[in-house]
């Protein structure tokens, strides 16, 4: 398929080969599924990479507000490793793109540093066999869901790939003087302001930074998640996650949206 | 999108004899279902109508004391699964041929699995083309569509085949002492806890896959997956996935071309009673 050799485990490729006569699965809904069809791609198969990872130590100074890179290292890596993979099955399966995509991580007791990092999606293609793929020339990836997607193809847009930005960040505790200085007074704490602010632009700067590489013209769908995870309360994950999409028609063919009063409840 | 019967039906009428659990044709049984009164109007929109409430149940003994140590597959686990579900089946296509439904719609799949054994429960609306004549239990679909998914699949011209599910366990391997003091610091992928996922994972969806293509199906949607180690065996990686199969019934897919609607509805105000005191 890609020149790039991949490193699925062989059951995979068992797997794959199976879907490639025919069959395809996926974790579509029948409305996303009849929407997609509607948009011009057949899903192919329901894809997934996962990674189950450790995360180092980093020692953090009390008094500090520091972005701590290794653990940030640790995050990036461990979700490349499973988006990687589970781009790579699409590609496998000669998809032009994944739709509906969730990145999950999940704790075990298998020690506490130990998590898995998880993406799943619907591997699609193009009916009309003209390629969709992205300017690197892999298939696009996006956490919209069918109605989004057919809701953007309809604006003349096309998602590039889902773009991540995270900054794992140690957020200063406020010392003793500090803590009874500002006791029964409205202040802003600055330093507490100042650290979040700091690590949102980190992790939404590395955002655009992947969206830049792949030509986007904007990014949507954008949430914001801010986690501890298992590392106490001072110490915060920033991920900021998104489609990147880029025009490619100006036709609008979306209809005017009817306004309508619904009698359910 | 509507969904446009070729003769018009007698909403009020529907609504009436749904509301008073009357059945439509079959004069003097009653009928019983748990759709609600908008998933019955789709049904009888398409021409089909719900039956009777039928069910599936199958628990099955696990061998003890195999969850925790050992190497590879749980071959114990995954076969009472997979009987599990056969059985439950089974008896659910049972049920609803004797109810004199063509197929079963919005199934909820309950499974459990415990330490001593795997449960599945299985719990749908037979449902069948208005009037139409019993047919062999081999010929009745089961799905956990819900009846409106139905609905919309029918008149995008697919039709449901039945379930497809395959599940697998597998023993998660454990690291030596050196391994987690040597990682302690390090930021590592550990490939063996991967690998194990991955061997778990694949299998189970082979398994459905193969049983999708038993059926004679082309596609299988909503594919629900449960994945992890379980509560009372930490050391065990279960992965479970099941969807309904379909196929293309029609010459070719039917476009159903959705309109963009802005409700005006505001947000639901539920009634508590609290606020009454």
């Amino acid at each position: 398929m890609s020149d790039v050799t991949n490193d699925l485990p062989q059951a995979t490729e068992h797997r794959l080969e199976e879907l490639e006569k025919g069959l395809f699965t996926s974790d579509l809904s029948v409305n996303e599924f009849l929407l997609v069809k509607e948009a011009g791609f057949h899903p192919v198969g329901f894809v997934m990479g996962s990674s189950i990872y450790h995360t180092g130590i980093q020692t953090r100074k009390w008094n500090q507000s520091q972005e701590l890179t290794k653990l940030t290292e640790a995050m990036y890596n461990a979700r490349e490793l499973a988006m990687t993979r589970m781009e790579e099955e699409a590609a496998e399966l000669g998809a032009d793109g994944v739709v509906g995509v969730r990145l999950d991580v999940n704790y075990y007791e298998w020690g506490k540093d130990a998590a898995e990092f998880i993406a799943v999606g619907t591997a699609v293609k193009a009916e009309d066999g003209v390629s969709r793929r992205n300017a690197k020339g892999k298939p696009f990836t996006s956490d919209l869901s069918g109605q989004d997607f057919w809701t953007l193809a309809q604006t003349g847009y096309q998602p590039q790939g889902l773009v991540m930005g995270t900054c794992v960040y140690h957020i200063a505790h406020r010392g003793l003087g500090q803590t009874l200085g500002t006791t029964g007074q409205n202040v802003e704490l600055p330093n507490f302001t100042q650290a979040l602010y700091e690590a949102r632009e980190l992790a939404m700067t590395r955002m655009q930074d992947e969206a830049n590489e792949l030509g986007a013209s904007g990014i949507v769908g954008v949430r914001l998640e801010e986690k501890s995870h298992q590392w106490g309360s001072h110490t915060i994950e920033f991920l900021a996650l998104g489609t990147a999409v880029t025009k490619t028609s100006d036709e609008v063919t979306l209809t005017k949206p009817v306004t309508i009063i619904s009698l359910d409840n | 999108m509507s969904l446009r019967p070729e003769t018009p039906i007698d909403i009020a009428a529907d609504v009436r004899r749904a509301a008073t659990g009357q059945s439509m044709t079959t004069s003097g049984t009653s009928m019983m279902s748990d759709l609600s009164i908008d998933e019955e109007l789709n049904l009888h929109a398409i021409g089909w109508e719900p039956v009777e409430l039928v069910s599936g149940l199958s628990v099955f003994s696990t061998p003890a004391g195999m969850w925790n140590w050992g190497q590879g597959e749980i071959t114990g686990a995954t076969e009472a699964h997979g009987l599990a579900f056969k059985n439950a089946l089974a008896r659910i296509h049972q049920e609803a041929a004797n109810a004199g439904g063509h197929g079963v719609v919005g199934v909820h799949i309950e499974r459990t699995v415990h330490s001593s054994h795997i449960e599945v429960s299985l719990l749908g609306t037979a449902v069948r083309p208005v009037g139409s004549a019993r047919i062999d239990m081999n010929h009745v679909f089961v799905s956990d569509l819900s009846a409106r998914d139905f609905a919309l699949l029918m008149v995008a011209g697919w039709e449901p085949l039945g379930l497809a599910n395959g599940a697998s366990f597998v023993y998660a391997p454990r690291r030596s002492v050196g391994a987690v003091f040597q990682q302690q610091t390090q930021n590592v992928e550990l490939t063996n806890f991967t690998a194990a996922m991955y061997s778990a994972r694949e299998s189970a969806m082979q398994r459905m896959q193969e049983s999708a293509l038993a059926l004679g199906g082309t596609g299988v949607v909503e594919v629900k997956v449960v994945e992890g180690p379980m509560r009372f065996a930490a050391h065990a990686i279960g992965f479970a996935s099941w969807g309904t199969v379909v196929r293309l019934s029609a010459s070719s897919h039917q476009l159903v071309r959705p309109t963009a609607v802005v409700s005006l509805n505001d947000a639901t105000v539920t009634f508590e009673a609290a606020t009454l005191a």
